[in-house]
């Protein structure tokens, strides 16, 4: 027994020398460091609406395959109950929606399964005409029935899709005229209304409602509990559809998920990869297949999205090629681990800008947080610029409020709070927190300032950040502790409410209702404002502007809302995300875009391997 | 002749006996070692003076630093705000201050000095937020230490209770016991401490060291139940019967102290097993709480560093392989000396 644990010792201590042998050189200062990555720091900025990093002249070619890693395996693979981003990452190349993003505008208003649509004078009503020649992979037509089948589905008060119902509460009738003519019409004049009609993903009905169970419903059915408490059929059907085996098509023999899209499912192994081969028959030729960006709707013959969870594992496949695209490093290794001269010229890396942003949320209902000049104090307190610098290597771009900062509704007039902690101590003076009784620890009525910082158990950041913040605060008199938690457990203390801090990320797409986060309506509830924000301004101004359908005027009420945002900090912003990134150089026309996940793999095509691999292209 | 000829006591024999086994002995000074900079871990390691003149007032502010967190004593107006980084840059003439060897708290983070490997400031280098790996080992040293000697501790109490009674009654308290041995021995030990750790949720080292002291106990209980049943029919245990004596005191009294010999060097292989857990916990991240220092933590924050950063993983690392190969080449030395038969 001790002879084997002396073994294994022996064993990890040569382990541990052999791996100091691996980096031996000192360090180089970390300034240096910042700037010596070697990579192309993509910038979405100004008129520059999609980023190609390996631009060419050559003619593409099709063929090939690329293999990407990813961290995160998806737990379904249903696109409305999923709530995992690496599902609807797969998913978007196999399914398609009546419309999508602009790509040279990046406007919600591209027609891809919709020929053309129309919407009506009072914005209210939004006709679709259905391109007449779409096939399903399987071969079968699809027409309106699969449209109106869709949208049923989402509004089935069974189906386990809640976030995304939310958005179709407002639908009054839905028909289909004729077979490639779909009408849908609303209650209200909401400004995402083109998004949310347009833009849900349409499933296959004769995959998932073979006998038309739900054929004799319509719409106002589903939103009337008369009806769906006494039709057992609607519950049935959406039993069968959260639970249909569809959902998980793992394994060799599962069944195929159909779609319209230029690509394929092909299978799922769980653990190891999912795979998607090209559409041969893809109903849509047309040229270009999105404007500006890709004139064929996918070069790659395949693509495979390889499941690495250890990030070192993944780096480690990319240089021995069994991976060709990370897109998500870590930072370290984007700016430490991969600047030798042979990376390099094999690899292109790259950072992207994400439309997401991370945030240190006060929980308002606190004793401690519900004067906003704590909170703002608290936002001085933290050196949000050191931060993003050692921490995140410089990668994150600072925001003042949850819009993207490069889209007209964000509010670029507004000054960040600066870090200054004699100031913040100051506002914590004023607001009353003085140390009365003297141990050492503020307070104000009788409560202590000591606060627990929850953070998810892998996310290190914003373990680093709560370290930070313990040792700082400590200083002034405020007391911080750290509880680690699982993301689920973490997930149900937010719903719940039962927490003080938080540090989390909100991903989001480039016109955003501030409704969802930060209405009053969605306290409580297990709604998404968690942290209780609560102002009758903010809320007014919310619900305004919504409705309104000029931009400009809706704009002016965003970036009033992001001043009382900023005044009140019921969170503190913190960056907007960049992420790290790096893929084989034998790709070309790498393009990124402002939407997530940043890429889109059907503009990538991959050169005929030259030099030393000549012949060996696959 | 005589003088020379003084019977010499068993311990005198186990001591000579342990003393001609070098590596054993050698290991153990390493563990005084380790104790040294367990018990004295706040003043080697410090970013407060140990003491100081500052404005003609002496101060010694790491005591002061117990007597806050003992004894509720207040930290002196000037030094509320903790800022000791500061403080030469405020003396005047004739202010002095002793410095711990290692001038570095664990959690005294600069990023502007992160990931610095080894040099004449920071001896084992600095982490990612530019906190000193040398001032998180020595008190991650008090982690991993204690939960050994607390763990082995409460399931050394508990194997010797059980198997006590277990040896010494026999019939059905054998017969329950021992089933409960077996149900206990049935789950991967591993397994089992990271369940119950999940469910616990609230992270602290007094629950890791608590949980493998409840997990731990059955070897000890079936050592102990074995010497038992070889002493229970010696003559002084039907001699303290005859006398009448209760259960209780021959059990504890008379039987127990003669059957701890094999105890004991189980409990110096326990404390190694028991640190090596923890470290492992902590590398998987259920072990102690973010801004507790642990060996295994630093090992597991090391991890995501790779390759870079060699020396983030290379001294936690040699501080668990040094730690647990002196506790069980002690634990070797120890059996062999008690070792009747090897008695030279």
């Amino acid at each position: 027994m001790k002879r084997s644990i002396l073994i294994q010792l022996s064993i990890l201590l040569a382990l541990i020398l052999l791996t100091n042998l691996v980096d031996t050189k000192s360090r180089a200062n970390y300034e240096e460091i910042l700037g010596q990555a070697g990579g192309v720091k993509v910038d979405l900025t100004g008129d520059v609406k999609i980023f190609n990093s390996s631009p060419t002249h050559e003619t593409p070619r099709k063929g090939g395959t690329l293999i990407k890693a990813e961290s995160a395996e998806p737990e379904n693979l249903n696109y409305y109950t999923s709530t995992s981003a690496a599902a609807k990452r797969f998913l978007d190349y196999i399914y398609e929606s009546l419309i999508n993003y602009d790509y040279t505008t990046w406007e919600y208003n591209r027609p891809v399964l919709a020929q053309h649509y129309e919407i009506s004078e009072d914005k209210k009503t939004y006709t679709f005409h259905l391109h007449k020649n779409i096939t399903w992979h399987d071969g079968k037509p699809l027409t309106s029935e699969d449209v109106l089948f869709s949208l049923k589905a989402i509004m089935n008060p069974y189906v386990d899709d809640a976030p995304l119902r939310a958005y179709y509460r407002n639908v009054v009738e839905a028909r289909t005229p004729d077979k490639y003519t779909f009408i849908v019409r609303t209650s209200d004049t909401y400004f995402l209304n083109l998004e949310y009609m347009g833009g849900f993903a349409i499933l296959p009905k004769h995959q998932w409602d073979p006998n038309g169970m739900m054929d004799r419903f319509d719409v106002q059915d589903l939103k009337d509990p008369q009806v769906f408490n006494n039709e057992s059929d609607i519950k049935e059907w959406a039993d069968q559809f959260n639970t249909n085996p569809l959902n998980r098509p793992a394994g060799m023999d599962a069944g195929k998920l159909i779609g319209s899209g230029p690509y394929k499912f092909h299978r799922w192994i769980t653990g190891e990869y999912m795979m998607l081969v090209r559409n041969e028959n893809y109903w849509n030729k047309e040229k270009p297949h999105i404007s500006g960006f890709t004139e064929e709707p996918g070069y790659l013959d395949t693509i495979i999205v390889k499941s690495i969870s250890d990030a070192t594992a993944m780096l480690t496949a990319l240089k021995a090629g069994d991976v060709d695209f990370l897109p998500r490093m870590r930072a370290i290794q984007y700016f430490e681990q991969t600047n030798t001269p042979d990376f390099l010229e094999k690899f292109q890396k790259v950072t992207f800008v994400v439309p997401a942003y991370s945030y240190v949320g006060w929980n308002n209902d606190k004793p401690y947080f519900q004067d906003k000049r704590v909170r703002q104090a608290m936002t001085m307190l933290i050196d949000r610029n050191a931060y993003n610098k050692y921490i995140g290597y410089d990668l994150g771009i600072p925001t003042i409020g949850p819009f993207y900062p490069f889209s007209p509704q964000y509010n670029d007039t507004i000054p960040r709070w600066p870090y200054d902690p004699d100031r913040a101590v100051e506002l914590l003076d004023e607001a009353g927190w003085i140390d009365h009784d003297g141990d050492g620890i503020r307070d104000k009525d009788g409560v202590p300032f000591k606060f627990i910082f929850s953070v998810s158990a892998g996310s290190r950041g914003s373990k680093l950040l709560a370290l930070m913040m313990k040792e700082d605060l400590q200083k002034i008199g405020i007391v911080v502790g750290i509880r680690q938690l699982e993301w689920s457990v973490y997930v149900e203390n937010l719903r719940d409410r039962q927490f003080d801090c938080v540090m989390l990320l909100w991903i989001g797409g480039l016109q955003a209702d501030p409704y969802q986060i930060w209405h009053s309506d969605n306290i409580g509830n297990r709604g998404s404002n968690y942290i209780g924000f609560r102002n009758a301004e903010a809320d007014s101004l919310i619900i305004a502007a919504r409705y309104e359908m000029n931009p400009v005027r809706r704009d002016s009420m965003y970036w009033r809302f992001q001043e009382i945002l900023h005044e009140e900090q019921p969170y503190t912003f913190m960056f907007y995300q960049r992420d790290p990134g790096a893929y084989d150089r034998v790709f070309q026309d790498v393009k990124w875009i402002p939407i997530r996940p940043g890429y889109n793999n059907v503009s990538w095509w991959r050169r005929v391997s030259s030099g030393a691999n000549v012949g060996m292209a696959p | 002749m005589k003088q020379q000829k003084k019977s010499r006591t068993y311990l005198d024999i186990v001591k000579r006996q342990f003393a001609r086994n070098k590596l054993a002995l050698y290991s153990l000074h390493v563990i005084y070692v380790l104790l040294f900079i367990f018990i004295f871990a706040d003043f080697l390691a410090n970013d407060k003076p140990l003491i100081m003149k500052y404005k003609g007032e002496y101060y010694a502010p790491v005591l002061r630093e117990y007597g806050v967190e003992m004894f509720g004593m207040q930290w002196q107006d000037e030094f509320k705000t903790q800022q000791w980084k500061l403080l030469a840059s405020k003396f005047e003439e004739g202010d002095w201050a002793v410095w711990p060897v290692v001038p570095f708290g664990p959690n005294d983070y600069d990023l502007k000095r992160k990931l610095m490997p080894p040099n004449s400031t920071h001896l084992c280098g600095t982490d990612e937020l530019g906190r000193d790996v040398l001032s998180q080992l020595i008190h991650g040293s008090r982690v991993s230490l204690l939960v050994g000697f607390v763990a082995v501790a409460i399931y050394v109490t508990i194997g010797m209770i059980l198997g006590a009674l277990a040896g010494f009654y026999g019939g059905w308290v054998d017969v329950i016991i021992q089933r409960l041995i077996e149900v206990m021995i049935t789950f991967p030990r591993m397994f089992l401490i990271i369940t119950i750790v999940a469910v616990v949720q609230t992270q602290s080292i007094i629950n890791i060291m608590i949980i493998l002291g409840l997990t731990g106990w059955t070897g000890v209980a079936r050592f102990t139940r074995g010497e038992f049943l070889k002493v229970k029919n010696e003559d002084y245990v039907t001699a303290a019967k005859a006398l009448g004596f209760s259960d209780f005191r021959t059990i504890f009294r008379h039987v127990l102290p003669n059957t701890l010999t094999p105890v004991l060097v189980t409990a110096t292989f326990g404390v190694a097993a028991a640190i090596l857990i923890e470290s492992g916990l902590s590398f998987l991240g259920f072990g102690a709480p973010p801004e507790q220092a642990t060996w295994g933590s630093l090992l597991s924050s090391a991890r995501d560093m790779l390759p870079s950063g060699w020396w983030l993983t290379t001294f936690p690392g040699l501080a668990i392989f040094i730690t647990v190969t002196v506790y069980n080449l002690v634990g070797e030395g120890l059996r062999d000396a008690l070792d009747p038969r090897l008695k030279q």
